[in-house]
């Protein structure tokens, strides 16, 4: 335990005088952080940090672009046996994206620069403190995790390169082979439709830009733990390479988890909501609602109006959102016609129906010739975003 | 025959009961607070086999070179400890991904009331208080009671061999431990799957680990409570007996046989006891008849 | 009885019959067996691994062995605890039975033990909380007691009749003395020697059924009991007398001798209580710890569990009670033959069918060699009985001739 913590005050020397030099990063005490989430007492100092040991329960989370972090780092520590392993980190953090994101690796990090493995991590097997495994197991916990399950192989030289005769790898050469290599855009798909067992409905459709594009879904809302199997295997490249989904696909896995992708969101008991004869149309909202969202609507996302992601009946006045709409301070230019003289004045009630807005707008109160929109009282101008 | 032969001959008997003891002092043994023990983090391990390979070239016995040991074939049968092998690695089918099979590392566990101990016949197996049970080729007479007793069935036996066939079972690198090296198998171990240390620290570690991913382990240390506690613990992420594992009670592995045997010979009273009912009841007999 | 029995040599009677030249033949077959043993090791003639590591050299040979030998401390509490005279021509072949009988369990031992030269161990290198240890001492020590109870039948057969072969005949005198020496001092201290059998007996029959106490889970609960001890020592002391009446009565067949039927059902008669309540302890056992619920599986245990209850112990109890029984020679020796295979099946299944590893691939079943082996010795075991009685006072016959008092007033018997 005391090793522990004089290790990791050494570890905040270092980061401070990283600080010190670059004076970049925002010091990490003026950050909206709670201090007990490091610290056990009140007022750290820097003589007494009082520092929690890793691993905490609650840890900070940082997320570079992948785009900004190393192409490859070097790993040697077993030089002795094996060459150097030459890690391309640039494109690991990228696939990392669709996973927990920099954290998967660097995990427990603190705000602030990333810290390096062995600062946590001890380079010696044999050692008191064994709550952290060493550098070794925790490297290796890291990297054949994903790749026994990418290649199904859990042999050091899928890695390393055995050390033998002295055929010493070219490092720069390696480095030049893979350092630039940068993932492909993921290509996303428009639906993938799903055949079930369910007989009253065998089909369920699976819109997935509707759930991108229109509800605002990041990849890691969904694709939480998904690795590099997800669309690489070794063994069967059927994947990411040959899977097209333009006909309904099998799922192999269990009841529960199958709907698990979904229910998570979508709470319903109803099987039918999902599980239809025909592939599904894509979302809309006029169809699914009775509420046709006009071209303002249509723009935004979907927890602009249902707040914390409650897709339920939202009053249909427009003063329910737009709350500085009432009578006398709406400018009506805003829909794009701008009232002439005459109409200025009127009560919105005297064209707009019991406030009925969704609904045509009627002349009949004054004129008796005419209607909207043949007729408009005003002059339409380009339209503008309120 | 008279009252005097007679006595002489229960104060013959009485001075076997003297070793008894002996016997009694033995067992008072006290295990250490610290003694060691190795965490066995099913959910890591990776099944690379790598610790099967130290553990035979720690010991001396014949193996096939490192890089062979990476063939996944071994797999589709479930292997034991034995005499050519005195830890192997099982593999079993994961529920929760099918894609990371579930590999078990298979040794001695290292019981801190060990039935083969208690069972042997010449006290040949020995429980160390710093944690190891190891076995003595100098005494032991080669009767296999110890791998009758095993709950977990791990000493095996040279059957092959004709002269001193040796009980086989991972000796917990004693001899290494001496000179302040780890196990083998902890240190070769890629992953750090095995972690060494106080056995104390390390059920504070997996319950640690428990409490930090409830989804990733199912909550019970394997070996905390087990046949009275085991120098090896194990973490899985399911059912044990899934994995192979016998199921146990938290009892001494020794059970109530120990009860049993200081009970019929505390002592020595009870045999002794007999020798003089029956003694008497014969005298009794005898002078009857000769009055007839 | 017009006459009195007196123990005699079946001198008289032929020795190589075609029974006795089968069993000298399957004796060879054992003996070739065992010299695989001997040379390659207990894997290479045995169905051994490292799941079961005993099998029915353990089972048979020494769990069987030492249950079926048991004649020889029950006869020895009855004839001279008890003091009852009128058994007292049954003594002698019980004691030559058990003294065989733990030197066959000896062997067994020995030829099972991985370092069979090591078998000594147990004598310096004490573990007081092992089972085996306890049963290993006690053998030794039983064995040596009862070859010193045997002693007087030597001395009774050679004492005044030392004649070795010419050359060394300088050695019949002191032979001689040594054997009056003997003699003498034995005559004083056998009591000593009898008690210390019986309790001996008493300690290691009831010690082997804890040996299987400790395999725990390991066995099957219809015989995984904490008072398998109690129940070993029950049925050993139910299984002597029947083993006594059952050897009896095929020596006297054998030898074509008149069977000693007044005794021998006196014996029977107390067979049948013995049993009572060694069935008594075993069901009552099988309902307070609930496993009587395993009968209801149909497998290799339980079936094997009814066998050796019915067979075993249900059906002799009845024939015991029998005044019919007890007076048939033939019944008698029925009921004698399923009381010992009841017996000997408790123990086969105590030690194999119950004991039930983990990870066992295939469930034991001995090989030829051992099967040889096992039928080998007691084939042995056979031979040199008949060779003993052929040549040394043990079975008693009539005594045509007027009676004269016994030297030997504990063996021979007073009056």
């Amino acid at each position: 335990m005391k090793k522990l913590s004089s290790l990791l005050l050494i570890n905040l020397f270092l980061i401070s005088s990283l600080f010190a030099q670059q004076n970049v990063e925002p010091k990490h005490f003026q950050q909206q952080i709670d201090c007990k989430t490091c610290h056990k007492c009140d007022v750290p100092t820097k003589d007494d940090p009082c520092l929690i040991a890793c691993p905490r329960v609650k840890m900070l989370k940082t997320y570079p672009s992948p785009e900004s972090s190393p192409s490859v780092l070097i790993i040697k520590k077993l030089e002795d046996r094996y060459n150097p392993v030459v890690f391309s980190h640039r494109i690991h953090a990228q696939m990392s994206e669709l996973s927990g994101g920099c954290e998967t690796c660097h995990h427990y990090n603190t705000l602030g620069p990333i810290l390096s493995c062995n600062e946590c991590h001890s380079i010696k097997r044999l050692r008191d403190d064994v709550r952290n495994p060493d550098l070794k197991g925790a490297y290796h916990q890291q990297c054949i995790t994903c790749h026994r399950q990418w290649n199904h192989k859990a042999d050091c030289i899928s890695c390393h390169e055995l050390k033998k005769n002295g055929n010493k790898i070219n490092i720069q050469q390696k480095i030049a082979e893979i350092g630039n290599k940068l993932h492909p855009k993921v290509k996303e798909p428009t639906k993938i439709v799903f055949e079930t067992n369910y007989n009253k409905g065998k089909l369920v459709t699976f819109y997935h830009n509707d759930h991108t594009k229109i509800f605002g879904l990041d990849c890691v809302s969904c694709h939480k733990n998904d690795n590099c199997i997800f669309c690489h295997d070794k063994k069967d490249e059927i994947n990411y390479k040959t899977l097209i989904y333009d006909k309904p696909i099998k799922l192999n896995l269990a009841e529960s988890e199958r709907h698990k992708m979904c229910s998570d969101c979508h709470k319903t008991s109803d099987c039918n909501l999902c599980h239809k004869e025909d592939i599904a149309k894509p979302f809309n909202h006029g169809i699914s609602t009775c509420w046709a969202l006009n071209n303002f609507h249509k723009q935004l996302t979907c927890i602009k109006c249902h707040k914390k992601n409650k897709f339920i009946k939202l009053n249909n006045q427009c003063i329910s959102c737009h709350k500085d709409w009432t009578e006398g301070k709406f400018n009506h230019k805003i829909t794009g016609l701008i009232l002439d003289e005459n109409h200025t004045d009127l009560d919105c009630s005297d064209c707009h129906i019991n406030m009925e807005f969704i609904k045509k707008p009627t002349c009949d109160n004054c004129h008796d010739e005419k209607s909207f929109p043949k007729d408009k009282p005003g002059k339409l101008i380009k339209k503008v975003k309120p | 025959m008279d009252r005097r032969n007679f006595l002489k001959a229960a104060a013959i008997a009485c001075t076997a009961a003297i070793p008894a003891k002996d016997l009694k002092a033995n067992e008072k043994f006290k295990i250490d607070e610290d003694r060691v023990g190795v965490l066995v983090d099913t959910t890591i391990c990776i099944g690379c086999r790598n610790c099967e390979w130290a553990c035979k070239k720690a010991h001396n016995l014949s193996t096939e070179p490192l890089e062979k040991y990476s063939n996944r074939e071994v797999f589709e049968n479930k292997r034991r400890p034995n005499n050519k092998a005195l830890t192997v690695v099982n593999q079993f089918y994961n529920p929760k991904n099918s894609q990371l099979p579930i590999d078990v590392k298979v040794q001695c566990m290292h019981c801190d009331e060990p039935a083969c101990v208690s069972a042997c016949i010449v006290h040949a197996i020995t429980k160390h208080k710093e944690g190891p049970v190891t076995w003595d080729s100098t005494m032991c007479i080669g009767c296999r009671y110890c791998m009758v007793a095993c709950p977990f069935q791990i000493p095996a036996f040279e059957y092959d061999k004709a002269l001193q066939p040796k009980i086989m079972k991972c000796d917990f690198c004693i001899d290494r431990q001496k000179e302040g090296k780890l196990p083998a198998c902890v240190e070769i171990c890629p992953t750090e799957t095995l972690t060494f240390g106080k056995r104390k620290d390390l059920i504070e570690i997996a319950r640690d680990r428990i409490k930090r991913k409830p989804n990733r382990y199912s909550n019970h240390i394997l070996g905390e409570h087990e046949v009275g506690g085991t120098s090896w613990l194990y973490l899985a992420g399911q059912d044990f007996s899934k994995l192979d594992f016998p199921k146990l009670v938290s009892d001494p592995a020794p059970g109530v046989t120990e009860s049993i045997q200081h009970g019929i010979f505390a002592y020595f009273i009870p045999p002794i006891a007999l020798y003089a009912l029956l003694g008497g009841i014969m005298w009794i007999n005898k002078n009857k008849s000769g009055e007839e | 009885m017009d006459f009195l029995m007196k123990p005699t040599l079946l001198k008289d009677k032929k020795f190589f019959t075609p029974g006795v030249i089968i069993l000298i033949l399957l004796a060879i077959n054992a003996i070739v067996f065992l010299a695989f043993r001997f040379f390659s090791g207990l894997g290479s003639m045995t169905n051994l691994n490292n799941q079961n590591p005993w099998g029915i050299w353990i089972a048979i040979d020494v769990a069987s062995g030492v249950a079926l030998a048991a004649g020889g401390f029950t006869s020895a509490a009855l004839g001279h605890i008890i003091h009852k005279n009128e058994y007292e021509v049954i003594l002698r072949p019980a004691l030559l039975t058990a003294m065989l009988g733990y030197t066959f369990v000896a062997l067994g031992v020995f030829i099972d033990l991985g370092r069979y030269y090591y078998i000594w161990h147990p004598l310096v290198m004490w573990n007081g909380s092992s089972p085996l240890f306890e049963v290993g001492i006690c053998v030794i020590i039983y064995v040596t007691v009862l070859y010193i109870e045997f002693i007087p039948i030597v001395c009774e057969r050679f004492i005044g009749k030392v004649k070795l072969i010419a050359s060394l005949s300088f050695l019949n005198k002191p032979i001689d003395s040594l054997l009056r020496f003997l003699d003498r001092s034995l005559s004083k201290t056998m009591f000593i020697f009898i008690i210390a059998g019986v309790v001996l007996s008493t300690l290691h029959q009831s010690s082997l059924g804890t040996l299987m106490v400790i395999a725990g889970p390991k066995m099957h609960p219809l015989w995984q009991t904490p008072i398998l001890p109690l129940l070993f020592l029950l049925s050993a002391i139910g299984v002597g007398f029947p083993m006594i009446i059952f050897e009896s009565l095929i020596a006297s067949r054998s030898f074509g001798l008149k069977a000693e039927m007044h005794v021998l059902s006196k014996l029977g008669r107390m067979v049948g209580p013995i049993l009572g309540i060694y069935l008594a302890f075993k069901i009552g056992d099988m309902f307070i710890r609930g496993t009587f619920v395993y009968l209801t599986e149909i497998n290799t245990q339980s079936i094997m569990f009814v066998i050796e209850m019915l067979v075993g112990v249900i059906v002799p109890l009845r024939m015991f009670f029998s005044e019919k029984v007890l007076n048939s020679k033939l019944l008698l020796f029925f009921a004698s033959t399923l009381t010992v295979i009841g017996v000997m099946l408790n123990r086969i299944n105590t030690f194999l069918v119950a004991y039930s590893p983990p990870y066992a691939l295939k469930s034991y079943f001995p090989s030829v060699g051992e099967i040889s082996v096992t039928v080998g010795f007691i084939a042995i075991l056979v031979l040199i009985y008949r060779v003993i009685v052929m040549n040394l006072p043990v079975i008693s016959l009539p005594d045509k001739k007027l009676v004269h008092k016994t030297k030997y007033e504990i063996i021979g018997g007073s009056k």
